[in-house]
C-alpha cells in the first residue's frame, strides 16, 4: 500500500497552493490529478486578468497555473498523474482508492488529506430547463474546453443563459473565432459576472445582456434550432408578451457552479445547504479530522487569486495538524450570515484551536448596493465594522476579525446595513 | 430477400426479432434513427407492471401478467437488470378506498398473484417517507423495474448472434407490394425486399400501416414529461408507487430506477407532434403538486435530468396486433402503449406462435444466452484489480460520476449493437448519465469514439446522423 502524510485531490489552482505552503517540512505530500497535467481549469482559461493579486501582474491562466507548477517542481512535491481518486473512506487514517491507466487500482493510506477537487457546472437538467432537447446545448465551460484545448467551435449561432463569468468570457471568445453570438440572458436583475467582464467582454462586443430574462422554451429535433426567451417577474415567473426569438444553433450555460465533492459523502462530513460543500473552522478543517478543504470545491470564488490564498491557508493548516499529530477538543461557534449575507466561510471558529490572532471572513452578498457597512456582531454588540463600495452578490467580499477584539466564545453574526 | 422485416427497434420489434431468430428463417430489423430504441422505449417509466390495471379480458392484461413473469426468463438469458421492487397503489381517504377495493378485484380477475390490501401504517413501513395522508394501499409484489433499451439492445445483440440481422438509419418512405414479396423504399434510395412485414414502429405504426391501405387505427400522441433523481437518492422509495389510476393513465408515480435513480412522472398530455420531447414548466408544476398526494419528501433539489416521452396511444381501445386485412403477410403490432415494456415479451411470443403460426422447431443452432460483462465498478476490488494488470483500459476513469472506464466505453462502440454517438454510449455505458451530465466526460467519450472509429472530431454524432458536437476547427488549427 502507498502511504503518504498528506493526500492532495486535485492538481488546479487550489491544490497547487496547498501543496507549496504544506511543503517545506519532513512531511511527504502526494498531489492526485485526474488529468496528465496540473493546473486544472486554469488551462482552459485562456484570457488574461489572472494573478493581479498573487503576482500584481495580468497573466493567461497557463501561466498563472505554471508559476505554482515550476515552484512545485523545485520543491520535488510528488504528483500522481492520470490519477482518480474513486472511493476514501477514514478509520484511523484515510484510506483512497486510487485508479490509472499506468497503476491500475491502489490503495493509498493518507494522514490528512485536502480536498481541492474544484466545481462542476450546473446543468440544464438541474434548473428544469423547458423545451426539447436537441444538440447545441451545453455549460459554457464544456464548449471553453473544446474550444481552447481542443481547438474546436462548438456552434457559429450562439446564444447564452446566464452571465457567469465563463458564460461572458466565452461570448467574446466565441465571436473572436467568427462565431456570432446574439445575447446573454440572466434570470436575476443584476449580473452574475464581474463588471470588467460585462464591459471587456458584452459592451466592447455589442452582445446585448437581457437582465431578468430567462429561456421558456428550446425547439429543434435533432440540432437546436430555435430559443425564446422572456422577460420574469420578482417571483422569476414569466411575463406574457415579452417573448423574444432568437434562431441559433448553440445555448452556451453558464448557471452555476457547484462544488464537486460528492466522492467525499462516504465520510459524512457536515455540509452547508448553501454552498453545497463542506462546513469548516478558521484552519479550513471539515468536520472530519484531518480533512480540509479549499478553493472552489468549498465555494465558488470569483477571483483565482483568492483561490490559491485559501489554497495557501489549508495546506498551511494541514501541515500544522500534521506537525503536532493532534487537536484540542473542539469548542466550535457558528459564523452566522445575517442580513443580506448568503454565506460565510468559514462557518464556524473552533475556539479551542486558534493558532492565528485573527480569522479572514470570504463571504457573498445578496443584494446589490452602490454603499454599505459590513458589522461583525457578537452577543447583541457591534464588534467590528468596515464600510465597502459598490457590493455586488457576483464579488466575493472578505473581512479580518482580529481575534483580541471578541469579548467572548460566542457565535459571531456578520451582516450587511446599506447606506442610502 | 428476408422471410420477415421488423419496422423498429423499440423494445416491441427487438423482442419479435429475437423471438424469430429462434427459427430458420431470415430475419432483419430495421430503425429510421441512427440507433436502437431510440423513441418510446428510452423514455418511458421502466416499469415491469404486475398487471393490476388494464381492463379485465382484454390484450392487454394477459399480456402484461404473462409479460411480468416472462421478464424473469429474459434476466437469465439476456443479462439484463431486473430491480423487484414491488408497488404499491395508495389510497387517501374513505372515496379512494373505494376505488382501491375496485382495483383489487380488477387485478384478482386478472390473476395478478400475491396482491393484497394493506393498511396506510403498513405502507408507510415498507416505504416511511410516504405520505401520512395514505389510509390503504394496494400491494403488487411482483412488479419490477428494468432498464428498457438495453432490454432492446440485447435482444437484437442476441438475434443478431442468432443469424439475424439489424440496420439503423434505414427509415421507410413506401412500401411496394408484388406477386410474391414487399418492397421497402428507405429515404436514401436504397430498398430492402421482404417476404413479409412487422410493423413495431411505434408512434408511426398508423404512417407505416397507410403505405399500403387505411389502417383501422390511427395514433393518437400522448407525451408523457419526466424528472430524473440522482442516484443518491437510493433508497429515499423501495417501491414504485403509483396513485390511483384515471381514465389519462397511472397517474404520477415515484420509481426507483435500476442504478439508484428515482424517476419522478410522467404527465399525460395529448399532443399533435409524434415526436414531441419537450419539457415545460406547467409539466413541473403538474408533477411536483401530484406527488404531494403521495409523498411530501421528495428532495426536488436532486433533479438532475428532465425528459419526454410520447405514448404510441391509438383510437383502438387495446393493443392493436393484426395481420393486414387486404394484404397477407403484412401485420401490425401498434398501439402499444403502457403496460407495453411489461407485455412485450408475451407479444412478441403471441406474434410468432399465434399470428405468424410460426410452430417449427427451433434451430438447433439457437443460444438463448446473451453475455453482457457486469459493471465494472460493481465488481469486487480484487476482480477490478486483475482486469486492469491484464487492460489498463479499466484503469482509466472516464465518467467520474458514474465510475465507468475507458474499456466500457470501447465496448459500448464496437460489436454488433455498438453505436458511435454521443447519446448512445450514454445508453450503453452510463457515461454521462450522472451528477454533471456528461460536463466533464463528454469531451473524453468523443475522443475515444473518433479513435476507435477511426473518424474525425467533427464527425462525431451527440446522436442523430449530422449532429456533430464539434462544427468547426479554430482558425489556429485551419492555419497548421
Amino acid at each position: 500500500m502507498k502511504k503518504t502524510d498528506l493526500a492532495i485531490i486535485g492538481g488546479g489552482a487550489a491544490g497547487l497552493a496547498a501543496a507549496l505552503s504544506a511543503s517545506g517540512s519532513s512531511l511527504s505530500i502526494l498531489v492526485i490529478e485526474r488529468e496528465k497535467v496540473l493546473g486544472g481549469i486554469l488551462n482552459q482559461c485562456i484570457h488574461n486578468g489572472f494573478g493581479l493579486h498573487m503576482f500584481k501582474e495580468e497573466l493567461t491562466g497557463p501561466e498563472y497555473a505554471n508559476r505554482f507548477i515550476e515552484d512545485l517542481r523545485r520543491e520535488n512535491i510528488d504528483v500522481l498523474y492520470g490519477t482518480t481518486v474513486i472511493d476514501i473512506q477514514k478509520k484511523d487514517t484515510f484510506l483512497l482508492t486510487l485508479t490509472s491507466e499506468v497503476h491500475g487500482y491502489e490503495t493509498l493510506e493518507a494522514k490528512a488529506v485536502i480536498i481541492a477537487s474544484g466545481c462542476y457546472e450546473r446543468t440544464r437538467g438541474a434548473v428544469q430547463l423547458p423545451g426539447e432537447r436537441p444538440k447545441g446545448i451545453m455549460p459554457a465551460g464544456s464548449a471553453q474546453r473544446y474550444l481552447n484545448i481542443d481547438g474546436y467551435l462548438v456552434g457559429k449561432k450562439v446564444f447564452i443563459l446566464g452571465s457567469g463569468d465563463i458564460g461572458l468570457i466565452m461570448a467574446r471568445r466565441m465571436t473572436l473565432e467568427g462565431a456570432k453570438v446574439l445575447g446573454v440572458a440572466e434570470i436575476m436583475p443584476y449580473s452574475n459576472g464581474l463588471t470588467r467582464n460585462i464591459v471587456q467582454c458584452l459592451n466592447d462586443y455589442d452582445i446585448p445582456l437581457f437582465l431578468s430574462h430567462t429561456v421558456t422554451d428550446i425547439k429543434g429535433k435533432n440540432t437546436l434550432e430555435q430559443i425564446t426567451i422572456q422577460q420574469v417577474d420578482e417571483q422569476f415567473n414569466p411575463i406574457i408578451n415579452t417573448e423574444k426569438v432568437f434562431d441559433v444553433d448553440t445555448l452556451l450555460l453558464s448557471i452555476g457552479l457547484i462544488p464537486d465533492v460528492a466522492l467525499f459523502d462516504s465520510l459524512k462530513m457536515k455540509k452547508s445547504p448553501i454552498t453545497k460543500s463542506a462546513i469548516v473552522d478558521q484552519s479550513l478543517m471539515t468536520s472530519v479530522e484531518g480533512l480540509f478543504i479549499c478553493g472552489n470545491a468549498l465555494h465558488v470564488h470569483d477571483l483565482v487569486d483568492w483561490v490559491s490564498k485559501e489554497g495557501e491557508k489549508a495546506g498551511k493548516y494541514a501541515k500544522q495538524y500534521l506537525l503536532a499529530n493532534r487537536i484540542n477538543p473542539k469548542n466550535s461557534k457558528a459564523i452566522v450570515p445575517g442580513d443580506h449575507i448568503r454565506y460565510v466561510v468559514p462557518h464556524e471558529i473552533d475556539f479551542n484551536n486558534v493558532t492565528d490572532d485573527s480569522v479572514t471572513l470570504s463571504f457573498r452578498v445578496t443584494k446589490k448596493m452602490a454603499s454599505g457597512t459590513f458589522k461583525v456582531i457578537q452577543n447583541g454588540e457591534v464588534i467590528q465594522m468596515k464600510k465597502a463600495k459598490y457590493i455586488a452578490p457576483a464579488e466575493m467580499e472578505s473581512l479580518t476579525i482580529k481575534l483580541e477584539e471578541l469579548k467572548s466564545f460566542d457565535p459571531i453574526t456578520l451582516s450587511l446595513e446599506e447606506t442610502l | 430477400m428476408y422471410d420477415y422485416v421488423v419496422i423498429g427497434s423499440g423494445i416491441i420489434g427487438s423482442l419479435i426479432t429475437r423471438e424469430l431468430s429462434k427459427y430458420a428463417v431470415k430475419v432483419l430489423v430495421i430503425d429510421k434513427e441512427n440507433d436502437i430504441a431510440s423513441h418510446q422505449t428510452t423514455a418511458n417509466s421502466a416499469i415491469i407492471h404486475s398487471g393490476h390495471d388494464p381492463k379485465v379480458g382484454s390484450l392487454k392484461a394477459k399480456f402484461c401478467v404473462l409479460g411480468n413473469k416472462l421478464y424473469d426468463d429474459l434476466e437469465k438469458e439476456l443479462n439484463i437488470p431486473l430491480l423487484r421492487t414491488g408497488a404499491l397503489v395508495v389510497a387517501n381517504g374513505k372515496k379512494e378506498e373505494t376505488a382501491l377495493d375496485e382495483l383489487y378485484q380488477r387485478a384478482l380477475k386478472n390473476e395478478v398473484p400475491e396482491v393484497s390490501i394493506i393498511s396506510g401504517e403498513e405502507a408507510r413501513t415498507l416505504d416511511p417517507l410516504l405520505s401520512k395522508d395514505i389510509t390503504k394501499a394496494l400491494s403488487l409484489p411482483t412488479t419490477k423495474v428494468t432498464y428498457p433499451w438495453e432490454v432492446a439492445i440485447s435482444a437484437i445483440g442476441n438475434a443478431i448472434k442468432n443469424g439475424a440481422s439489424f440496420k439503423r438509419n434505414a427509415h421507410v418512405i413506401s412500401i411496394e407490394k408484388n406477386s410474391t414479396h414487399y418492397v421497402l423504399h428507405l429515404k436514401d434510395g436504397s430498398t430492402i425486399a421482404s417476404k413479409n412485414i412487422i410493423n413495431a414502429a411505434g408512434v408511426n405504426s398508423d404512417v407505416i400501416a397507410s403505405y399500403l391501405e387505411e389502417p383501422e387505427f390511427k395514433i393518437t400522441p400522448r407525451k408523457g414529461e419526466y424528472y430524473v433523481l440522482d442516484r443518491k437518492a437510493v433508497g429515499l422509495f423501495h417501491q414504485v408507487i403509483y396513485p390511483l389510476p384515471t381514465d389519462a393513465g397511472k397517474g404520477v408515480l415515484i420509481v426507483p430506477q435500476v442504478h439508484g435513480n428515482v424517476l419522478l412522472g410522467p404527465t399525460s398530455t395529448l399532443v399533435e407532434d409524434k415526436e414531441c420531447y419537450s419539457n415545460t414548466k406547467e409539466g413541473f408544476s403538474y408533477i411536483k403538486q401530484h406527488l404531494k398526494r403521495l409523498s411530501k419528501e421528495i428532495p426536488f433539489d436532486m433533479i438532475i435530468r428532465t425528459f419526454a416521452g410520447v405514448r404510441a396511444t391509438s383510437t383502438y381501445e387495446d393493443f392493436y396486433i393484426k395481420e393486414s386485412k387486404l394484404h397477407k403477410g403484412f401485420y401490425h403490432v401498434a398501439g402499444i402503449d403502457s403496460p407495453g415494456l411489461t407485455a412485450a415479451p408475451a407479444i412478441a411470443n403471441y406474434v410468432v406462435h399465434e399470428l405468424l403460426n410460426i410452430q417449427a422447431p427451433l434451430k438447433t443452432a439457437f443460444d438463448p444466452i446473451f453475455q453482457k460483462p457486469k459493471p465494472f465498478h460493481s465488481l469486487p476490488f480484487e476482480t477490478q484489480q486483475k482486469l486492469v494488470r491484464e487492460n489498463p483500459k479499466y484503469g482509466n476513469l472516464i465518467c467520474k460520476c458514474e465510475k465507468i472506464t475507458e474499456q466500457e466505453i470501447i465496448d459500448a462502440i464496437h460489436g454488433p449493437t455498438g453505436n458511435d454517438t454521443i447519446k448512445g454510449i450514454k445508453k450503453r455505458a452510463r457515461a454521462g448519465a450522472g451528477l454533471c451530465q456528461g460536463g466533464y466526460c463528454e469531451g473524453l467519450v468523443l475522443k475515444i469514439i473518433a479513435r476507435e472509429t477511426n473518424k474525425p472530431l467533427t464527425e462525431i454524432n451527440y446522436y442523430a446522423s449530422d449532429t456533430p458536437i464539434l462544427v468547426k476547427e479554430t482558425k489556429t488549427n485551419e492555419k497548421n
